[in-house]
């Protein structure tokens, strides 16, 4: 039962992906050009050479920074959709830091991702103390948030750190650039940090008694009270941990890859984090996986672009596909009806084994 | 600070407050109405976006913004039948499908403005709706102008407010929507079609939130930009709450909101040398502090939120 549960936790992401690409095939004919040429071009942009390989999972980076905070917030039950505005603020946190510091080197570096993570933390706090304390609905809190920290990141780059007459910020200093690892592989360091958080996250979920409470506050807020978890707790823990996760990775793709902010930086980062929570099943490490897909896709759509003609914005309903299939198909399995057919089906299978 | 005090600064402002809220209550009516059978829709941004742009294309083709606003309330429905489908037969959770319409809804808009205007790097002006002076009552001096000098849009927007207060509370057929939100098995059980209800609401609110929508490129600013919504379905979301799901009070709670738009605008205008992206804060601002102050706890229909299975005893 419990095998099959996670066999289909798998199988509807990949049908929904599997689904939603062959319904961009069929955009792609109705536009008038060869499908299978075009997802030729997506994927040999992606994974064509090891530098486009290394690009690729750069642009995974910050999606998996803001997959995880959605993930991590959604199964304590709280719908954190303010991984934006955490993502952005932790940049902000970051680049004042490393202008005003002066302090280079390594420890520039750890100190700025620090400072990133606290900002993001702060900023995700928010709407955990005011539906703890008011009763507010996290969502609109942390939406509203977003707004104010976009345009907060606007009054820094165009008014407090502007590098003169181009609406952005000053580089950061060269030494407190994240590192790659090799010439001919591009990866910056902050990809590792991001892989290292979805394994982390993974094992804090499902093998750490404060995981399973966490979890456990998710699935029944009114049990876990009775049975004495301090549910409170565990839903501002979320929130801080949730946003520190999006605000080390604002900082992580201010150091590893913009350098500097500008208008756009983080734009659309929070709610792709959710879609990618979503598909992935809220577990991390699929998290991490999907965020790969998306970046295939993006990475993919420039060159589709300029190789095909065929507008970056098919890429864009593929992704809203995978998602609207994924979260259809979890639910629809969850149909009493559909659930019986399984365990039905389940059953005589038993039998006859 | 003279100029704050001049009378034609403050008609300037409550008129753009009256043309601000317009939109905001157009979505807040259309959440009022889904979460009154028990459906919370956090998709109305998307529905939103959808609604400007195919209201604003077709109205851009046929000339006509009337024909336009009428098929940005067919494009919201049709958004919202994904979401209802899903939500109501399905039983899909409620939050998660208004999420993914978030995503989905504006991929499809910016697609599709694509594929009709492929250069993007030009503003297109499309229609805007002409105003609609009512006779005798729009000759009153201050108040002629303030209240009866709109586009016929603004006039609708507000003479929903009643009529969806009498619908919910004096007519048989509003108590039985309601009671969809509230108690959906003792709604059956008295013989309400709650699919079918539920179905109702979705249908109502896609209109209301797509004509929302295409308020913003006929009537507001007669082009199209991604992200023109800017978050206006959340304010919306947010009314509903502070409005205590009652008509009257998202009404006063949209004109709130509304007030702070139009006051963030009149004073970009009024001090240019503030940075405007912290005047543009104003209303995300004063929502959260609104919600904070005056947000309760629970209030809103029982059963809101929670899916229906109707064989399950």
């Amino acid at each position: 039962m419990k095998q099959k549960e996670n066999l289909m936790k798998v199988i509807v992401p990949v049908l929904s992906i599997l689904v939603a690409f062959i319904i961009g095939g069929i955009i792609i004919i109705c536009l008038g050009k060869n499908p299978f040429q075009a997802y030729g071009f997506l994927f040999s942009g992606a994974f064509g050479s090891s530098r486009k390989i290394a690009q690729t999972l750069v642009i995974a980076c910050p999606l998996i920074f803001t997959g995880l905070t959605a993930a991590f917030s959604y199964k304590c039950g709280v719908f954190n959709l303010g991984g934006e505005g955490q993502f952005v603020m932790g940049a902000v946190a970051s680049i004042f830091f490393v202008t005003k510091s002066g302090i280079g080197g390594i420890a520039g570096i750890l100190l700025s991702l620090l400072v990133g993570a606290a900002a993001g933390a702060v900023w995700g706090a928010i709407p955990g103390i005011l539906k703890i304390t008011r009763g507010l609905n996290e969502m609109i809190v942390s939406i509203m948030l977003n707004y104010v920290a976009t345009l907060f990141m606007g009054y820094v780059y165009t008014t407090l750190l502007r590098d003169g007459s181009v609406p952005q910020t000053f580089a950061i200093p060269d030494s407190t650039k994240l590192s790659v690892i090799s010439k001919s592989f591009p990866v910056h360091w902050g990809v590792w940090i991001a892989l290292f958080l979805a394994f982390a996250g993974y094992y804090f979920l499902y093998y750490t008694s404060k995981g399973f409470k966490l979890r456990a506050v998710g699935l029944n807020s009114t049990a876990a009270f009775f049975n004495g978890f301090p549910v409170n707790r565990y839903v501002l823990f979320s929130f801080i941990a949730s946003g520190a996760v999006a605000g080390l990775g604002g900082s992580v793709e201010l150091h590893g890859k913009q350098l500097r902010l500008m208008g756009g930086f983080g734009q659309g980062f929070g709610f792709d984090g959710v879609a990618i929570a979503l598909i992935a099943q809220l577990n991390p490490i699929g998290t991490a996986a999907v965020a790969f897909i998306f970046a295939v896709l993006r990475k993919g759509a420039s060159t589709l672009q300029t190789g095909m003609q065929i507008p970056t914005a098919v890429v864009d309903i593929i992704q809203a596909l995978v998602i609207i299939f994924a979260v259809a198909g979890t639910a629809l399995l969850k149909l009493p009806a559909i659930r019986q057919y399984i365990n039905s089906h389940m059953g005589k299978k038993e039998v006859t084994n | 600070m003279d100029a704050f005090f001049n009378i034609n600064f403050l008609t300037e402002l409550l008129l753009s407050t009256i043309r601000m809220a317009t939109p905001i209550l157009f979505v807040a009516l259309a959440e009022t109405y889904s979460e009154r059978a028990g459906l919370v829709n956090i998709g109305l941004d998307g529905i939103m976006s959808f609604g400007a742009l195919i209201g604003f294309l077709i109205g851009y083709k046929t000339g006509s913004p009337t024909v336009g606003i009428l098929a940005g309330a067919l494009s919201g429905i049709a958004i919202n039948m994904v979401y209802a489908f899903c939500t109501i037969h399905l039983c899909a959770p409620q939050i998660v499908y208004g999420m993914a319409i978030n995503i989905f809804a504006p991929a499809l808009a910016s697609f599709i403005y694509r594929l009709s205007f492929s250069d993007t790097s030009t503003l297109i002006q499309g229609v805007s709706m002409k105003a609609l002076p009512i006779p005798v009552l729009s000759s009153i001096p201050v108040l002629g102008p303030l209240f009866f000098n709109h586009i016929p849009l603004v006039y609708f927007a507000y003479l929903l407010v009643p009529a969806t207060a009498v619908f919910f509370n004096r007519t048989k057929a509003g108590l039985n929507f309601k009671a969809v939100g509230e108690f959906p098995k003792a709604a059956e059980t008295l013989g309400i079609n709650v699919i079918f209800q539920k179905y109702l609401a979705c249908i109502i609110c896609g209109a209301l939130a797509g004509v929302g929508g295409a308020y913003l490129t006929i009537c507001y600013t007669s082009t199209y930009s991604e992200g023109i919504v800017a978050g206006r379905g959340f304010i919306a979301l947010s009314a509903v709450i502070f409005g205590r799901w009652m008509p009257s009070g998202v009404l006063l709670a949209c004109l709130l909101f509304g007030f702070c738009d139009a006051l963030q605008i009149r004073l970009q205008l009024l001090s240019p040398s503030t940075p405007y992206q912290l005047l543009q804060m104003i209303p995300y601002l004063c929502t959260l502090f609104v919600l904070a102050f005056f947000g309760i706890r629970k209030s809103g229909p029982k059963a809101n939120g929670q899916p229906y299975y109707r064989e399950e005893r």
